[in-house]
């Protein structure tokens, strides 16, 4: 009964957690191609980045191939994400606490994926050779991992109470945040520490929910642990948590997207669809009626007319 | 009623912006900024701010700061009030349709949802550096919060009651939209603090997205950048009022001029059909800086280019304020540049040195102007080009000064064109050195996003001392080595309103005076350095 509540539940969470999330990033996904709003630099700008330059140095510009550096935009953003490099660059005080916490994550989010792969492992009946090492080693991951993450979820925590600028812009929701990370790390690293014979409990666990049958001899804190981490998985993408998302669109979407429009491509087609709009801007100057379209207003230019020759 | 007190007493928090009980929010003053270096750094030698009158104090809203740049209407009872308000609601719903603001839709959302808090881009900005970081209001992250929790509260679902959790405690009244309308006017759009955002949140954009409901919906805009900026420049032809007749009267005289003076021919050709480039001017630089279009002459004529002035209304002023407030007034100009060319049938647009200019034509209007527009290009890109052609003679001894290059943001920051001005100027002058930092990651002039032809109230005191303060340190810094009047020295700023601002800065403390230094483009620096021109071509003056 216990075991069965556990698995619904459990499924219960993962869905949520899974819908929210497509949701949400199709939601970015889909909003309308917006107006060029780049910044240099630009690091897909090959021989340039490294100054800020951008392919609008070029005489005649339009008649040159352009050779974008997809690998450089790609090193960038694995900087960013595993190292934080922009925060490393303009806020380092910030960043020795803030990497810890993130970087914690990233080990938690590895082990994670080990266990899910051991699960699957397990379910499809494939011998994990070196069981022992893989064991001592999730432990040794996911126990750091919690380990970093409560270090840095402390000192976030401390630096937004205690310093003006950042105090004055955190909204309660953010500490309730930080408070259940905080909470999440400690039991995590508890019960890592506490209970022996974690890391196989948690692949018993994961691959019990890809069978469909959860173990039934799961020790309470490891059950209290899991369910906490799906409640919070469930909970994740309904908050501002989900910037790891948000960031491929502020990066690739916007600071990046210095793309120039040509005839018959794609953004051409969906820019001519955007400018048919109507608009009802109120605005005396705008002069719109909830009929004229984005081009009807951006050509009424209401000036004298020239004589006809 | 109480005025706001100064700094030290209470923190200025969001909430505070619906305060009715204060006159003014959080007053501005010389005593809250950096000191500058010396000889600058008396302040009793400096000039004083201006005292507003009574009479501009009932014309103005100064509760924000003290400081105003837009006469606002003045609602005598609550229900007027009301009335603003809603239509102030009435354009946030706008601002995040689809229907309404698809230009910005996707990056104000990233904006408004993801900012952490962080506050990496508070040591980015230099306009709360210039208050040692100790002005709240000026925090860039704090119009945007107060942007922010008034979405949250008033116009997402659930709003009122997710308040407490949400942290959206900000009141929607007439003195909340008021001051968020002139604080909308405290940020340059510079977005040096979007490039170090972790998140790539863009505060500069909040406060764009803030002028342009504000304009777009009430009709609210800064006298200089809509009355006296876009409207006039579409009814008349240009924002400086100048009609084609006085166009073609002032090219003449500057031509001729020119021609006396370097020996070079100056001629400026009038709607040549077929030509190869079309060149457009800030018409600012034809009234104010008219060496700028005369150097920009000779340099053509003497490269031996097939290019062509328009005499069209519109045609002859690059400028686009529209850019900084309004996307409607913005796609009217950029769409009547273009339209003006293809009737020329040029097969290009070079934009003349302003900055703004670049940034409209080349980058935000593109997905406006359609796919069969006229490709644009900037100046500095076609001037590299000629100077290292080898058409014109160069003698790099004539421009034997210390020379810096101040980086419009526009251009640099915004575009990514960065060397070609450099490489110039490396060639052209022996002292050429760079401020600190420089390029991308280069600090506004302060007349940044329209401030530099606005001088309503009181404002002049505010962009000189507040929004300047950063640059003119940076300037100083450049010329450290040689600090004295003896020594004359040369501010490049390829942009009109970054030479807007710069002049007026330099006045105001008599830089050249005391520093001697002064402040130009970079055409002026070519023609200077050109083998065969008669007389010197810079003047160590400032007009």
């Amino acid at each position: 009964m216990f075991a069965s509540a556990l698995l619904l539940l459990s499924y219960v969470l993962l869905g949520i957690f899974l819908l929210a999330f497509v949701i949400r990033s199709v939601r970015l996904a889909r909003l309308p191609v917006h107006l060029r709003w780049e910044l240099a630099p630009v690091p897909h700008e090959k021989g340039k980045s490294h100054y800020g330059g951008s392919y609008l140095e070029e005489v005649n510009w339009w008649t040159r191939p352009r050779h974008k550096d997809h690998a450089a935009e790609a090193i960038y953003m694995l900087k960013e994400i595993v190292f934080l490099k922009a925060l490393f660059e303009h806020n380092r005080k910030l960043w020795r606490l803030s990497f810890p916490f993130h970087f914690g994550l990233y080990l938690l989010v590895v082990a994670g994926g080990l266990v899910v792969i051991g699960g699957l492992a397990s379910v499809v009946g494939v011998e994990m050779a070196g069981w022992g090492v893989l064991e001592g080693g999730l432990r040794l991951l996911a126990g750091v991992g919690y380990a970093l993450g409560m270090l840095g979820a402390l000192g976030l925590l401390f630096v937004r109470l205690t310093d003006d600028g950042m105090r004055n812009s955190t909204a309660p929701v953010t500490y309730i945040n930080l408070l259940v990370l905080l909470a999440m790390f400690v039991t995590g690293l508890w019960t890592v520490l506490a209970v022996a014979g974690f890391t196989g409990h948690v692949m018993g666990f994961a691959g019990g929910l890809l069978r469909a049958s959860v173990p039934t001899d799961l020790p309470g804190m490891v059950v209290a642990h899991l369910v906490f981490a799906l409640l919070f998985l469930a909970y994740l993408p309904f908050t501002q948590m989900m910037h790891f998302v948000a960031k491929y669109f502020t990066y690739h979407k916007v600071r990046w997207d210095d793309e120039p429009v040509t005839a018959g491509s794609k953004l051409d087609l969906e820019l001519k669809k955007l400018l048919n709009q109507p608009v009802t801007w109120a605005g005396p100057h705008v002069r719109a009626d909830g009929k004229k379209t984005w081009v009807d207003i951006a050509t009424d230019l209401e000036r004298p007319q020239e004589d006809e020759e | 009623m109480t005025e706001g007190k100064t700094r030290n007493e209470r923190k200025i928090t969001a909430r505070d912006m619906a305060r009715r009980d204060l006159k003014v929010l959080d007053p501005i003053g010389p005593d809250e900024l950096f000191p500058l270096p010396p000889p600058y750094d008396k302040a009793e030698e400096q000039p004083g701010w201006k005292e507003l009158s009574e009479k501009a104090k009932a014309n103005a809203v100064c509760t924000l700061d003290g400081i105003a740049t837009t006469k606002l209407p003045s609602p005598r009872t609550p229900e007027e009030e009301k009335k603003y308000v809603d239509q102030f609601l009435e354009g946030l719903k706008k601002l995040l349709s689809r229907e309404n603001n698809w230009e910005f839709l996707q990056p104000l959302t990233l904006s408004l949802e993801y900012c952490v808090g962080c506050q990496t881009c508070a040591d980015a900005c230099h306009v709360f550096m210039a208050t040692d970081r100790r002005k709240e209001i000026y925090r860039p992250t704090y119009r945007s919060d107060v942007f922010r929790k008034l979405v949250k509260k008033y116009v997402k679902p659930g709003g009122q009651l997710l308040a407490p959790f949400t942290g959206a405690d900000v009141e929607l009244n007439w003195d909340t939209i008021t001051r968020l309308y002139e604080l909308a006017y405290r940020c340059h759009l510079c977005r040096r603090c979007a490039q170090t955002c972790p998140m790539g949140v863009d505060n500069g954009l909040i406060a764009h997205e803030i002028r342009k409901l504000f304009s777009q919906e009430l009709g609210w805009a800064p006298r200089e950048l809509h009355e006296k900026g876009t409207v006039l420049q579409l009814e008349v032809g240009s924002s400086t009022g100048m009609n084609p007749m006085v166009l073609k009267d002032n090219v003449e005289f500057i031509d001729e001029d020119m021609q006396d003076v370097t020996g070079f021919s100056a001629d400026s050709p009038f709607d040549k059909e077929g030509a190869e480039l079309l060149l457009i001017h800030n018409a600012g630089e034809i009234l104010a800086w008219p060496e700028n279009p005369g150097a920009f002459a000779i340099i053509l004529n003497a490269a031996g280019m097939d290019w062509t002035l328009s005499s069209h209304e519109v045609g002859y002023d690059g400028v686009n304020y529209g850019l900084f407030y309004d996307d409607v007034q913005l796609a009217r100009v950029a769409m009547t540049h273009v339209q003006i060319a293809k009737k020329l049938g040029v097969k290009k647009i070079v934009m003349g040195e302003c900055g703004h200019q670049h940034k409209a034509m080349m980058a935000v209007a593109d997905r406006i102007l359609g796919s069969d527009a006229i490709p644009r290009e900037s100046a500095l890109t076609l001037l590299e080009e000629i100077v290292f052609s080898g058409k014109i003679e160069f003698d790099p001894s004539k421009n034997d000064f210390p020379v810096t290059l101040h980086d419009p943001c526009n251009i640099v920051r915004n575009l990514g064109i960065v060397e070609p001005q450099r490489r110039i100027l490396r060639y052209l002058c022996p002292q050429y050195r760079e401020m600190t930092p420089h390029g991308v990651h280069n600090y506004c002039c302060g007349g940044g996003s329209g401030f530099a032809v606005m001088s309503p109230f009181n404002f002049t005191d505010w962009r000189i001392n507040v929004g300047s303060r950063v640059k003119f340190k940076q300037i100083l810094d450049a010329f450290a080595d040689q600090p004295g009047p003896e020594v004359k020295k040369y501010l490049c700023a390829p942009c009109s309103n970054c030479k807007g601002q710069l002049r007026d800065l330099l006045q105001y403390y008599g830089a050249l005076e005391r520093s001697g230094i002064t402040y130009g483009g970079l055409v002026e620096l070519i023609v200077n350095a050109m083998v065969d021109i008669k007389e010197p071509f810079i003047h160590w003056e400032i007009r």
